[in-house]
Parts: C-alpha cells; structure tokens; sequence
C-alpha cells in the first residue's frame, strides 16, 4: 500500500500540524479515492503531452506596476493583530539553526 | 596530502537597486528603524496579493542579456514552500520552471589567463525578513522581505577559491557597471552559496557536492572553499571517501571550517510550483532590443581598450576597471582632453587615497573631473609646478573651491622682460657678491636663483632664471 | 423588508422608508437568523442608515462573507486561527461597494476559509438552513445564503473556489453568481485556492446580482489578475431578449439513464430541470444534449481535489500565528506554529493539507499536481470548443434539494452520483461567469439550476439566466418561516 499512517504524520509534522489518529485514518482513505480516480489521469491518451494549465485565463495580458513605493503602514497597525512584540519588531523564542 | 581536482560551482544572491520591492510596493532602501519599510504584503496579512515591478524585470533581463543567457518567452514565477521565521507567507516568490535567464556564459581574468564560466541560470526573487538574535529572543524587521535579488547560478565549472573569487569580483563590477545593483558587500548585498567536491586529476566521474550556505563575503568565500577542498582530501587520503555526504553546511567565521547542517535525507522537499497569482508577462521583442541597448561596457572591455588604446599599464587598467566610478571618471577626463596617463595616474595615486583616507566614495569627491582639468592645464603648459599642483590639488579639496581660484595667485612668473627686471633689482644689491663668483666662488649661483624666489614667492619659473642670470653673470 | 433593491431605491428616494429603518430591521432579523440558523461571526449592531443618492445600492444594507478583509470590523474566515484577527485594511471588492453607500449589517459564518461544502466547518458552529433548519444550508458561503434567503437584505458577499456562491445558493432558494475571473479583484479576500477562486454575491434576483457585481468589479493594482471591465454594465444589458440563443447540457452528468438506483429525490430533480428548459425553448432559446467523454467527466472531482488541496497548503501557509493570530505554546517557534496550527485548523482543513501537501511533493508532483492541471486545461479547451457554439452550459445544481446535517461528513468519497455533486468547478476551472437561479422544489425545498458561458461573456449569461427566471415564480423569494417574520 502506498500511504501509510507513518507517511501521512510525516507529512503533517512537515506542515506544523498534529493529527488525531482518526484523522490520519481518514485521510487514508481519502487518499485513495483521490489516487484511485488520478489513475485514470494517467490513462488519457497523451496526456503528458498537455501543457499544464498554471493560470485560470489564457492569453491574459496587464501592466506590471511602475517602480513607485508607497508609504510604508503605520507600526500600530502592523503590530495591532500580534501577541508578542518588542519595539518595532515581533518578538519570538531564539531562533537557532538555519532554514 | 595527494592532489585533487576541485569542482565549484557558485550561487550568487544580489540585492537588486530599485524604488520599491519587487512584489510589493514598499520602499526599497536601507532603513535603521525595523519595520519602516513594510506594505500589508511584506508581513503576509490575509488577503494580500503580489504585484510586479517593471523595474526589476528590467534590471533582470538586462543581466541575463548580459550573462548571454537564454530569455524566456514569458515572465512567470513559482512559489518554493517552507516554513522559517523570516518568510511571512510561508513561501518565497522565485523563479525555477522558467528563469529570466539560462545556458549564459561570461568571460572572466583570473591572474594571467581568462576563464569563460558557464551560467546555469539567473532568476528574480524576493528576500526574507531578517532576524536580530538576542541572548533568549529573536526579533524579526519585515523591511528587507520583498527586496528584490537576482540569484546567479552557475555550472559546476570553476577549480578554486582564486577562481571562484575572481568570478564574485568580477560580477560584482558588473553589476555596479549595469546600475543594477550597487552591490556592497559591507551592506550584506551580495551573499553566496557555495557547491564544492573533489575528483582525482585524470578522472571524469563527479565527486560527492557538499553546500555551502550564506558565505557572507568573497574571503569567506575563498576560505570555505579551501577549507573544503582539505576537509574532503584528507578523508579521500586517508580511504575515508565515503565519509564526504551530499550535505549542507555552513561556514563558521570564527574557526575558519564548515560546519554541517542536514544530510541529503534531510533536504527540504520545496515543493514548488507556478505562482497563480502573477499572470504570464509576455516579453516584448522590442524592449527587448532597447534593453540590449542599455548593456554598459563592461569593466574587462574597458581595461583592454585602457591598455590597447589609451597606453595604460595593466597594473593602473586594473585599478581603474576595480569600480565603475573610477572607471567612468577616468573616462571623463579622457574624454575633456587630459592625458591618460595623467589622469590615471591622478586617478590611482592621490584620487584613491584622498578617497580612502576620508571614507567616501568618488560621487561625493570635490573635484570633479572638469576641475582637475583646470591643474592638468596648466602643468601642461608649465604655468605651475608639479608641487604646485599638489599644493592646489590639496587645497582646493579643503577648502571646497575651484582650482583656478588658486591659479592666479601660484601661476609661474614666465615672462622675459618680467624676470630680468627682478634679477637686475637683485644684482644691483648684491655686488659683493658678483665679486667672490667672478672670482671663483661658483656656488654661488644657487644663491642667486634662491633670492629670485624669494623675491617672487617661488613663482619664478627656474629655468628662465638659470638662463637670465647664466647671460647676466657670465 | 422583503424587496428587490430596485424596489428599496424606488421607496428611499420617494421617503417611503428611510436607511436608518432598513437597517433597524435587517439587524432585527439578522439577529433573528442568528438564533435559527448561526448564520453571522459578526453582526454590527452599532450600523446605521447611509445616505441616499441617485445611486441604486445608497442607503442599502448588505452581509459579508467573512473571509473578506474588513478594516476594524472583526474577519475570520470562520476559523480560530484569526478568531480575534480585526484587519486594518479592506477588501479591494468591499472598499468598491462602500463608495456606493451600502451598509455593512454583518460578517457571515462560512466553512472555514472557503474549504468545504457543507456549513458545518465554521469555527462558530454549524451553519442552518433557513428553510428547514435540520438542513445543511450548503457552503461554503453558507451564512450569506442563509441569511439572504432569509430576508436579512437583498445581498450578501460570497466566494467561490468549487461552487461555494452556486450551490449554497440552489440549497437556500436563491441567485448566486460568480462573474468571470478577475473581474472582481480578490485583493482581500483569504485566499483557498488562488487559480479557482472567485468573489461574487448572493441575491434573490439575477437583477440584483447585476447590480451588485457592477459596483463590486474593475481592475485593481493590487491584484494583478483583475482587468479593466469599466465597458461592461451587466445591470444595463439585461433586457431579457434571447431568441436564438444556444445552450447545451451534459449527457453524462444530467441523463437519468447514468444512474440506474437514482431516489425518488434525485428523479424529481432531474425532471424539473428539464421541465425547466421547456421555459427557456418557449423564449426561442436551443437548448441541446451534448456529448463529453465520461472519462474526462470522471476525473472533474479529483482534479479540484488535487489543485485545491495543494493551492490551500501553500496559501495558508502565512497562518502560523506569529505576526497575527492567537500565539501558540511551546518551547521553540516550530512547536508555537504547530501548536498554533493543530489547534486553529478544523479537522477537514489538516486532512486537505496534508493530501495538498502530499500532491506537491517532488516526486508526486507529476502525477497528481501537473496531471491535475493537464486534464483542467483539457476540460476548459472542451467547453471553449463548445462554447464557439454555445453561449452558454446548463446544468442542474447537485442531486437535489439540501441534506440534512446530521450525516454529512465533508469527506472526500465517491459514488455515482459524484460527477452530479461537483460538475460546478467546471466553472472554476475555466474562471467562467456562472450562476444559479432558483428552478423549483423538491420535497418542498428549494432546487437550483445553472448556467455557465464564456469568459468575459458575463452580460450574455445573465440575460439568460434573467429571462429564465422571469418565466418562473421563484425571484425574490425568501424562505417561509422568516416570510411570516416579515408581517409580523
């Protein structure tokens, strides 16, 4: 079988999510409708042949912004939605490591 | 220790010179105050949606035009997922599918030979916030996420640290010579990563590739590289091969070594795919063309014409070519009608270490090619003296005024009938001593000359004096 | 007050009512639906009339979807990540309307972020339908279509990334439309699914919904896939005229033949829609069966599943309660975000996550993530292809009136009737105008139908949907409980 229960927690920890183990059953066999039915994908004649469509409408042309700034917002508003801050800056436990 | 091949290969971050970020609206420029330089966008609030700078398209394909890179039909993005304190939205906005630029070469000096390294490809992104460490917190300044980089990579091609450091230094120039970046590394501007493996000399089969992450400056570089290449041989000696992992590492100033980060199982899956956010910018044939028109003439150009055409040495080329301003202000003053040999010597003796001396840089320098002209005029014709010139050069640079303003008062005394005037006032007052040099006391000839000087402040030109009172005396 | 916003303006402008008492009495019976149904994060008590211009939506009061920003008034999205989360700027589609002097009554409850189908995600409770309120009111823009069908006001806000406008407003007896992607910009909006997701209205008229979405629309530089619509004046082109007008529907969702132990409920459904297209060919419109491959129809559901699921990892991936959102425990900030996450996300959320997550890793990528958006472009060629003919597909909205709640689950399963469920992301997948109208009942609940166009082609669509809906007895109508409210 190709999802498993070890898979599907990896997968979650990699998200900075916990699962319950009722969840991780259920996604089981979510899974395997969803790959079920990509089974099929992969049976449409040619179909890597099809060029992926990334953007909801085609041949959709705009003008990118001109190099202007803006103001940049008020610090009272940056910070007003956050639980930890010190000064100017949000706050958080050391970070060690790197990314 | 036997001796291995050394296969490098570079990526280059460089921090892009523009008004306002790359996919936000805020302002792009260094600022002391933490979060003065932030849009909605650059904190991730909810809702918020990228935008695209026109400007740094440019500036993008302008590099990548540059590098002879490949450019794309379209502009279009991609998202690299990961979790890190520093990156807001939980992904940076890059460039994989299809970056600005792929397949490019550039021919670099390295010492006595040339190089053509290979380019894999250059792409735009974004930077991450930056993070301030104390002893138990960390604090977090959105101004510098958004700013817009354009990461270099190039091909596995390069075999040491020289190398790799005189590729760095190299685009460093032509960055500055570009306006696209200003590309200060004391500024944090440009920042590396670092591909390094070993093979034997007559082998063609790739070694294991060890990374190195976030090299902050070009020595860094060098000494990462090096260190590498010593940490790998070594365990190759000694039959240890197996021990050099495909891995992450950083580099550790203090120590000197690399230290490891995460194996390969490890790697973090970016899982990226196609930004839906930016539609696809399809690029212009025609500004592509007038973007080609911007490439400047860049610094390894310049030097061979310096040499080639202008007389210079190789030695004063270099140091010209090193930064654009000395560059374009060499070439300015070429272009007035100074002597290049003068200019550049000007240039890379008193100009450099003036410069050096006070901490600036050439744009904020005084003098400004049109008034060293106003010296090298009048040296030319020898109007002033050499010493005089310096003396002027110096003063002008104190006192923040024109050059000519000190010209009138230093000019040499050239005139004929001027001189002989003086040095008849001179003899008259001195018979006594016409006396002992008549009578052989030769010496005293320098005496004469020195009250003529004296007389005129040193602004008798010597050599009409000699002659006068040669004709006078003799 | 029970009306077409045509009618309100009508008795504003001749000082009949005034916006002060249109919005005592759209707070009296928001908070009326409040008790009934759960519909409202928020309702804005401290509201008050606007004044009243020549423009049509002055002095009218309206609901929120609660996935849009709304500076200083509390947004949600209907999850605890951002339960206390009040933004500091608002929706570029919002901040649109305000300059017509609209008033905000209320944030509606929705599933959270837009993910789900049912109603029953919302960080507030389950959502209920106001014409049976053992019934889901559909979702995920369940609290706008909840209280619109209930005669809160004439329209609410809604997003739509599946069919979160369509199919809660089949469920709750009213119009929901989605307009062409980009026409509205989604600045402000939370994002599920960037590439699918919509914003749009709820109304109880195709007339209102024009003229709702007139004031919603027009480019933005903040979203750069927004363009310039300012030619378009939907409210202006509706004259009902459609002789010669084509339309099709799909054999292989809508024939009853595909599903040989169809309920009683399903049977009824589908004879009513095509009772309903009899209205449409009295008006001179063709209305023919198409044929499409039942394969590429079969895959509809998984590839919304894949691109959805994958799009919303990555979207939410801001919500980690660091800059905004309650702060979660732990020793690190890995173990604050998780902590942060595992107790903000409901249950459905972290599942679609971690299938998403799955889809886009390196080595599935292909065959989930770039198969998924292989076959979208396959079935958005197909219907362009069609729609070279056709000006517009109908289609019957879900297998039949609302379920009950109780037993629904939101998981992804599938059975026969899947491809009837779910055939709306069509829409989505091509950034098609598209929109329900009401068609009929079935067991006395209300059922919908659908009608999909071309991009840009919105005007076209709902001309048809309008003179379809003047052939039928079902504008304006509100749910009967909340009706008798209304006289008492």
């Amino acid at each position: 079988m190709k999802f498993n229960k070890e898979l599907i927690d990896d997968l979650a920890d990699k998200l900075l999510i916990g699962l319950t183990d009722e969840e991780n059953k259920l996604i089981l066999s979510e899974f395997n409708v969803i790959d079920e039915t990509m089974e099929l994908i992969t049976k449409i004649p040619n179909i890597s042949e099809v060029e992926p469509m990334t953007h909801t409408l085609d041949n959709f042309t705009y003008t990118p912004r001109e190099d202007e700034y803006e103001e940049s917002i008020p610090i009272e508003d940056a910070l007003s939605n956050c639980d930890s801050y010190e000064g100017r800056e949000i706050k958080v436990p050391k970070v060690v490591g790197g990314e | 220790m036997r001796k291995y091949k050394a296969v490098i290969g570079l990526e280059m971050h460089c921090e892009v010179k523009s008004n306002s970020k790359v996919f936000s609206s805020a302002r792009n420029s260094y600022n002391d105050t933490p979060n003065a330089n932030i849009r909605p966008i650059d904190l991730a609030f909810p809702g918020t949606l990228p935008t695209l700078n026109i400007e740094c398209i440019r500036k993008a394909l302008l590099m990548s035009l540059i590098l002879n890179c490949k450019v794309p039909e379209y502009m279009y993005f991609d998202r690299k997922n990961y979790y890190y304190p520093d990156l807001p939205k939980g992904y940076q906005i890059t460039q994989m599918h299809d970056p600005v630029g792929v397949n490019g070469h550039i021919t670099i000096d390295v010492d006595d030979y040339s190089k053509d390294v290979l380019i894999h490809d250059i792409h735009l992104e974004e930077d991450s916030a930056s993070l301030d460490h104390y002893s138990t917190i960390s604090l977090i300044d959105y101004n510098r996420a958004g700013v817009p980089l354009l990461e270099l990579v190039t091909e596995p091609c390069l075999s040491s640290s020289k190398e790799a450091v005189a590729f760095l230094e190299y685009m460093r120039r032509v960055y500055q010579y570009a306006d696209i970046s200003e590309a200060d590394t004391k500024k944090g501007q440009i920042r590396c990563d670092v591909n390094v493996s070993i093979m034997d000399e007559d082998s063609t089969e790739l070694g294991t590739k060890v990374e190195i992450k976030n090299v902050n400056s070009f020595a860094n570089v060098a000494s990462a590289i090096d260190y590498e290449i010593k940490r790998q041989s070594e365990l190759k000696d000694a039959g240890r091969y197996d021990e050099v992992e495909q891995e992450t590492r950083r580099f550790d100033e203090e120590s000197g070594t690399t230290i490891r980060m995460r194996g390969k199982v490890d790697a973090i899956d970016y899982k990226y795919y196609v930004e839906p956010n930016i539609p696809k910018f399809k690029i212009d044939s025609a500004w592509l063309e007038k973007i080609k028109k911007d490439i400047p003439v860049l610094p390894r150009e310049r030097k061979q014409h310096y040499m080639d055409d202008l007389g210079l040495s190789e030695y004063d080329a270099n140091i010209i070519i090193k930064e654009k301003d000395y560059a374009d202000y060499f070439e300015k003053c070429v272009s007035l009608g100074m002597n290049p040999k003068v200019a550049a010597n000007y240039l890379t003796v008193q100009i450099i270490a003036y410069l050096n001396k006070e901490g600036i840089t050439l744009k904020d320098f005084y003098l400004i090619p049109e008034y060293l002209l106003e010296i090298t005029t009048e040296l030319d014709k020898e109007t002033i003296s050499s010493k005089q010139a310096k003396e002027i050069f110096n003063k002008s640079l104190e006192e923040k005024k024109e050059p000519k303003n000190y010209l009138s008062e230093n000019k040499q005394i050239s005139n004929e009938v001027e001189l002989a005037e003086i040095i008849n006032k001179i003899l008259e007052n001195n018979q006594e001593q016409i006396e002992e040099y008549k009578n052989g006391k030769t010496n005293l000839f320098q005496y004469f000359v020195g009250q003529v000087m004296k007389e005129t402040k040193g602004k008798a030109n010597p050599n009409m004096v000699r002659d006068i009172l040669n004709s006078k005396l003799n | 007050m029970i009306k077409t916003i045509e009618e309100l303006h009508e008795m504003l402008k001749n000082g009949e009512v005034t916006s002060d008492e249109l919005v005592k009495d759209s707070l009296k019976k928001a908070h009326n639906v409040q008790d009934k149904c759960n519909a409202f994060v928020t309702i804005l008590d401290d509201a008050h009339g606007s004044e009243v211009t020549d423009d049509i939506l002055s002095g009218i009061p309206y609901g929120i979807k609660d996935n849009y920003s709304t500076k200083g008034i509390l947004s949600t999205g209907s999850s605890n990540t951002l339960k206390d989360y009040v933004p500091f700027f608002t929706a570029t589609a919002v901040s649109n309307l305000e300059k017509h002097n609209v008033v905000p009554i209320g944030k509606t409850a929705m599933d959270e972020f837009g993910m789900g189908g049912t109603g029953t995600t919302a960080h507030t409770g389950n959502i209920l339908n106001p014409w049976d309120t053992k019934r889901m009111a559909g979702g995920s823009s369940s609290g706008s279509a909840a209280s619109v069908a209930a005669g809160v006001y004439p329209f609410a806000l809604g997003s739509d990334t599946g069919d979160s406008i369509r199919k809660p407003a089949a469920f709750c007896g009213i119009v929901g439309y989605k307009p062409t992607y980009g026409m509205i910009s989604r600045y402000g909006l939370f994002p599920f699914a960037s590439s699918l997701d919509h914003c749009g209205c709820l109304t109880r008229s195709v007339k209102d919904a024009a003229i709702v979405v007139d004031a919603m629309k027009g480019i933005d530089k903040n979203d750069l896939t927004s363009w310039d619509s300012s030619d378009i004046h939907l409210y202006d082109s509706l004259d009902g005229k459609v002789k010669g007008k084509k339309l099709f529907y799909i054999k292989e969702i809508v024939n009853l033949e595909n599903y040989p132990d169809a309920s009683l409920e399903l049977k009824e459904h589908l004879n009513n829609f095509y009772h309903t297209l009899d209205y449409l060919k009295e008006e001179g419109v063709e209305v023919d069966e198409v044929s499409i491959d039942k394969n590429l129809i079969n895959t509809i559901f998984s590839v919304y599943e894949c691109l959805s699921c994958a799009e919303a990892t990555s979207n939410m991936s801001n919500l980690t309660g660091i800059i905004f959102g309650p702060r979660g425990e732990g020793k690190n900030i890995n173990e604050m975000m998780k902590d942060h996450r595992t107790k903000g996300f409901s249950s459905l959320i972290k599942r679609r996550f971690v299938i998403g997550s799955y889809i886009l890793q390196k080595e599935n990528q292909e065959r989930y993530f770039v198969n998924a958006q292989r076959v979208r472009r396959l079935i958005v060629d197909k219907m362009n292809e069609l729609f070279k003919t056709y000006d517009g597909l109908i289609m019957p909205v879900s297998t039949g009136p609302a379920p009950y709640i109780d037993g629904s689950k939101d998981e992804i399963t599938k059975d026969n009737t899947t491809n009837l469920e779910e055939h709306l992301q069509i829409g989505n997948f091509g950034g098609f105008p598209s929109i329900t109208i009401p068609n009929g009942f079935v067991n006395d609940l209300p059922v919908g139908i659908n009608i999909t166009g071309k991009c840009y082609d919105d005007a076209n669509v709902l001309n048809i949907a309008f003179a379809l809906e003047c052939k039928m007895p079902y504008k304006n109508q509100v749910a009967p409980q909340f009706k008798e409210g209304e006289n008492a």
